[in-house]
């Protein structure tokens, strides 16, 4: 009680400082009144009787500093006048502050951005309860190679598996959906009951699938997204029961997810339609994401263990079309997989930064130190008036700090553009988009302002004790800071900017050189006025084959008879990147694999034959397809000259056979032909792939490619056109050039240049202040000396140039040092480079070079100043 | 004024006050009245020590203080002991009987 009683007191007297004077006040008054009447009626006259108590009572201004402090009061109005003045004299000195804040801002800045990346990325908690116990199930022959589940393989987990609870399945697809309206394509996912009762998602109207659902038979369902749910009927509640035709088939809205729940167990769908049980015929094929909730009380260990007998256990039931012995059901933590690779890059962020914030404060420090030598003369006199040593510390430290949340305001604004330019360009980090600078960032900025300004206060405070303040009215300038050690500390600082901004920087010009080469790379096809966009079937309306082969060959005729187009093909993927979409198994007869090794994987795209023409992409041996490649029992391929060298060296392909995914009681697939070298993984990548004829088995769904001689717009309505009479509600996406895949192609490795070389940015301006920082200090220390060197004849470039050298000494010996850094962790980079080697001579030479002129920049303006100096008044005695 | 004025011994003051304010809740300058009318002007305590005491046993949470109008209109502060107070001014009172005890005996002596 007596505490929060003394505590209470005490914050009222803080926050309703103005109210206890006016009560003191009024006690005071009231107290010399009295006295005075007193005396009054002892016969005294008012005037008398007024002295007289004042004087019995004392000095009253005495009394109530003795009174607040008695209080705990003056420590407030004090620190506001230390703000007060703090900022006045900050104002005074723009340039100074403005170079502080910017500074502090950049560090503080990355800092709090870096934290949001991180606490959204690799701190948060999946939302799920319990996430501990979620798990996602792979397939997997080694730690490296892990692929998805099939049906079988998730019939099987639920089946047998004792250590879950519940096991979801899901499938992505984009497919055609209309609610009444024009069709549109919309990211699915299809699940199972298991899985939306894995995550335990809270739905926010309706409710989950069941297991009644997924039956053959049952009416179609769909949950769906809060976005879509609202965007077409809404509200979640108005969603219920409406009807949504999904590929073709009418889906009840049964339940509608909350708006936080864009993405379930990372994957994002607009809508979730259940996804009905089949009885597999054969082990494949693979596509599901599966995932499962483990009973309490058990490890992943044992369901490992589980999974394992579980693998074992179906294998021989399979075997025919699925020869992999040694591959395992394997769970991972459900976490770990959504963040991925992510804490790397992540880890490597937070170390950047943390450097850069170091740099930012002793930068400051540094500047700080100058700007105490330039006020020495004010400081000085001030403690000779009588301000005591600690009152002379707080009033630097509140500067520094005052100094610090100016630039921690600054920070905030880097922190927010900061973070929106990781999340546009560090793309591929799970859970980036859910970052966001929330209250807890801005604590950290806040925390980071204080405890950076008391460091960088810190320094030139310790100067006050070091010296004797006389010194400060006699000599101007050589009371404080010219002990070597901190000088040679500063410089070393200096010098450590530089060695680090140069690997930095060289990684990032490295980086997008090597994105200019990749850009520049043949891709080996003609991209010029070839365009594409993916076109996708209502599969419930072309129930067999030869309706969807109609539909395609029609499209094709018609868009070939279109006008300005001169070429028009349909393939499954598209070059030059297909983010392995398109990957299949396959084993070469004449020298198959030993029984239970993992057999290679190659992309494999089917294909038009008139692909190869319309992309320009030559026939180099045998032939392309034909009309009467129709499957059945003799399936044929096409190489690229990539592929057949590896796998047939110099000898011609031309003939030989191999078996296709796994399947060995399928006929044998024929290599017919080879073409030139084109990539579906990635410009840069090896040009491996295997072409199928389309003829053998039309999808729903295809990339049209069109080349034409008019502009992209109208070819694009004419093939909307053509389109639409052919099915009204097939689904188009936007159309894109070849072109702009080429470009997009290289978006991830363009995008980390990108935010390398922000962070280069960055650390160029930090060296940059801290060797203008070091020259101004240098400056304002040697100042008389200066003078007498002019006064004695030395031409006032000499002594600027003397300066420089100073300065640019240290910047040398960083950029040597950061040579040796940059060759060091060469290695780094390697695996992600093109076209330049991670050491590149030229490249690192620019670097440096560009480096040292901007060092050069810095330390000019400074060492100007030496040589504006007038002799006369820097010698005269002060 | 004939009488010579005795100072206070060190630390006696906040016993002074917690003494008088246990007879009655009063106001400061009421409170220096009493205590050279008690001491029988032998004791004169300076408002400007008396003040600074009073605002230092209200922040230890001793007394309490309260605004209120006095006969005349006027309006002052009336300070009144606390539970702690109260437990404050027994134990110190112990500690002076004990103190002045010892030292009336040492006197004695010679």
């Amino acid at each position: 009680m007596r505490i929060i009683d003394r505590f209470m007191g005490w914050s009222r007297s803080i926050f309703r400082r103005d109210e206890v004077e006016r009560e003191m006040n009024d006690e005071m008054t009231t107290h010399l009144e009295r006295a005075k009447e007193r005396l009054m009626a002892r016969g005294m006259s008012e005037a008398d009787a007024r002295v007289q108590a004042r004087r019995e009572f004392g000095n009253v201004g005495v009394l109530q500093e003795d009174a607040r402090d008695a209080r705990g009061l003056r420590l407030v109005p004090e620190l506001l006048d230390d703000v007060r003045y703090s900022l006045r004299a900050l104002a005074h000195a723009p340039a100074f502050t403005i170079a502080a804040a910017l500074v502090l801002g950049l560090g503080i800045g990355a800092s709090t951005a870096v934290f949001s990346a991180v606490d959204a990325v690799l701190l948060a908690r999946l939302p799920y309860p319990h996430d501990e116990q979620l798990v996602r199930v792979f397939e997997q022959n080694s730690p490296t190679n892990r692929w998805t589940l099939s049906v079988v393989d998730y019939q099987a987990i639920e089946r047998y598996g004792r250590s879950f609870s519940s096991v979801g399945a899901l499938r992505g697809n984009t497919v055609g959906v209309s609610a009444g309206r024009d069709a549109e394509r919309l990211p699915m996912g299809y699940v199972t009951a298991g899985f939306f009762d894995a995550l335990d998602v809270t739905l926010r109207a309706g409710r989950r699938l069941s297991r009644a659902d997924e039956d053959p038979g049952a009416p179609a369902v769909v949950v769906a997204g809060y976005e879509y749910a609202v965007r077409q009927f809404g509200s979640p509640t108005a969603a219920l029961d409406q009807i949504v035709t999904i590929d073709g088939e009418a889906h009840r809205v049964v339940g509608v997810l909350g708006a936080s729940d864009a993405r379930l167990a990372g994957r994002a769908a607009d809508l979730w339609p259940v996804m009905r049980r089949t009885i597999p015929t054969r082990r494949g094929p693979n596509g599901l994401f599966v995932i499962a909730r483990i009973k309490p009380g058990i490890s992943i260990a044992a369901a490992r263990r589980e999974l394992d007998a579980i693998s074992v256990r179906i294998f021989p039931d399979w075997q025919a079309g699925f020869q992999d012995k040694i591959a395992r059901l394997t769970p991972y933590s459900l976490r770990d997989v959504i963040i991925g690779n992510a804490d790397r890059p992540l880890a490597l962020f937070s170390a950047a930064v943390a450097l850069v914030l170091l740099i930012a404060v002793s930068n400051v420090a540094s500047l700080s130190v100058v700007r105490c030598l330039r006020r020495w003369r004010e400081i000085a006199l001030r403690s000779v008036l009588g301000a005591s040593r600690g009152r002379l510390v707080r009033l630097i430290i509140t500067e520094s700090i005052v100094l610090a949340t100016i630039g921690g305001a600054a920070g905030i604004a880097v922190g927010w553009v900061g973070l929106e330019l990781l999340q546009k360009y560090a793309v591929g980090i799970a859970r980036l988009d859910t970052a966001h600078l929330d209250a807890r960032a801005l604590i950290v900025a806040l925390v980071v302002s204080v405890v950076a300004g008391c460091a960088i206060g810190i320094v030139p405070a310790m100067r006050l004790f070091a010296g004797d303040r006389g010194d400060g009215l006699r000599d101007g300038s050589r009371a404080i800071g010219d002990g070597k050690s901190t000088d040679r500390i500063r410089s070393a600082f200096v010098a450590a900017e530089f060695a680090l901004a140069l690997p930095v920087l060289a990684a990032g010009a490295l980086l997008l050189v090597s994105v200019m080469h990749l850009q520049n790379v043949d891709p080996g096809f003609d991209p010029r006025g070839v365009s594409t966009m993916t076109i996708g079937l209502p599969s419930s309306a072309y129930r067999d084959n030869a309706s969807i082969a109609g539909f395609w060959t029609g499209l094709a005729a018609e868009a070939t008879r279109l006008p300005a187009v001169k070429a028009a093909a349909f393939g499954t993927a598209m070059p030059p990147n297909d983010f392995g979409n398109n990957n299949n198994n396959f084993d070469l007869v004449d020298s198959p694999v030993p029984p239970g090794g993992a057999q290679p994987s190659v992309s494999w795209a089917a294909v038009t034959a008139d692909f190869f023409s319309t992309l320009n992409i030559p026939l180099l041996d045998g032939r392309l397809f034909t009309a009467t490649d129709t499957g059945g029992a003799r399936p044929v391929v096409v190489a690229t000259k990539a592929w057949a060298k590896r796998y047939y060296a110099n000898r011609s392909p031309i003939g030989r056979e191999l078996i296709s995914g796994g399947c060995t009681a399928c006929p044998h697939t024929v290599i017919v032909g080879v073409v030139g070298d084109v990539t579906f993984d990635g410009l840069g990548m090896p040009r491996e792939a295997l072409f199928s004829p389309l003829t053998e088995g039309w999808p729903a769904q295809l990339y049209l490619f069109v080349k034409a001689t008019a502009p992209q717009s109208i070819v694009a309505r004419g093939v909307r056109d053509a389109v639409r009479s052919a099915n009204p509600i097939a689904a188009m996406g936007p159309m894109a050039t070849m072109d702009d895949a080429i470009y997009n192609s290289v978006a991830a490795p363009r995008n980390w240049a990108t935010i390398l070389v922000a962070f280069a940015a960055a650390a160029l301006v930090m060296a940059a202040v801290g060797i203008f920082g070091l020259l101004s200090y240098a400056v304002a220390l040697r100042r008389r000396e200066i003078g007498v060197r002019m006064a004695l004849g030395a031409p006032s470039g000499r002594v600027v140039a003397s300066m420089v050298g100073g300065g640019m000494r240290f910047a040398i010996v960083g950029a040597i040092i950061g040579l040796g850094l940059t060759v060091m962790s060469s290695r780094w980079l390697r695996g992600s480079l093109y076209g330049v080697s991670a050491i590149d001579p030229p490249l690192l030479l620019a670097v440096t070079a560009g480096l040292l002129v901007v060092a050069l920049i810095a330390s000019w303006l400074p060492a100007r100043r030496a040589a504006r100096i007038d002799p006369v008044e820097a010698m005269r005695p002060e | 004024m004939a009488r010579p004025k005795t100072t206070l011994l060190q630390g006696t003051l906040d016993l002074i006050v917690l003494q008088m304010l246990q007879a009655e809740p009063t106001n400061g300058y009421d409170l220096t009245i009493r205590i050279q009318a008690v001491s029988k002007d032998v004791l004169n305590v300076n408002a400007g020590s008396l003040y600074p005491a009073l605002y230092r046993l209200e922040e230890q949470g001793l007394i309490r203080a309260e605004w209120a109008s006095t006969a005349k209109g006027r309006r002052a502060k009336i300070y009144s002991l606390t539970a702690a107070g109260r437990r404050q001014l027994n134990t110190e009172r112990e500690t002076w009987a004990r103190f002045s005890g010892a030292l009336a005996a040492i006197l004695r002596t010679s």
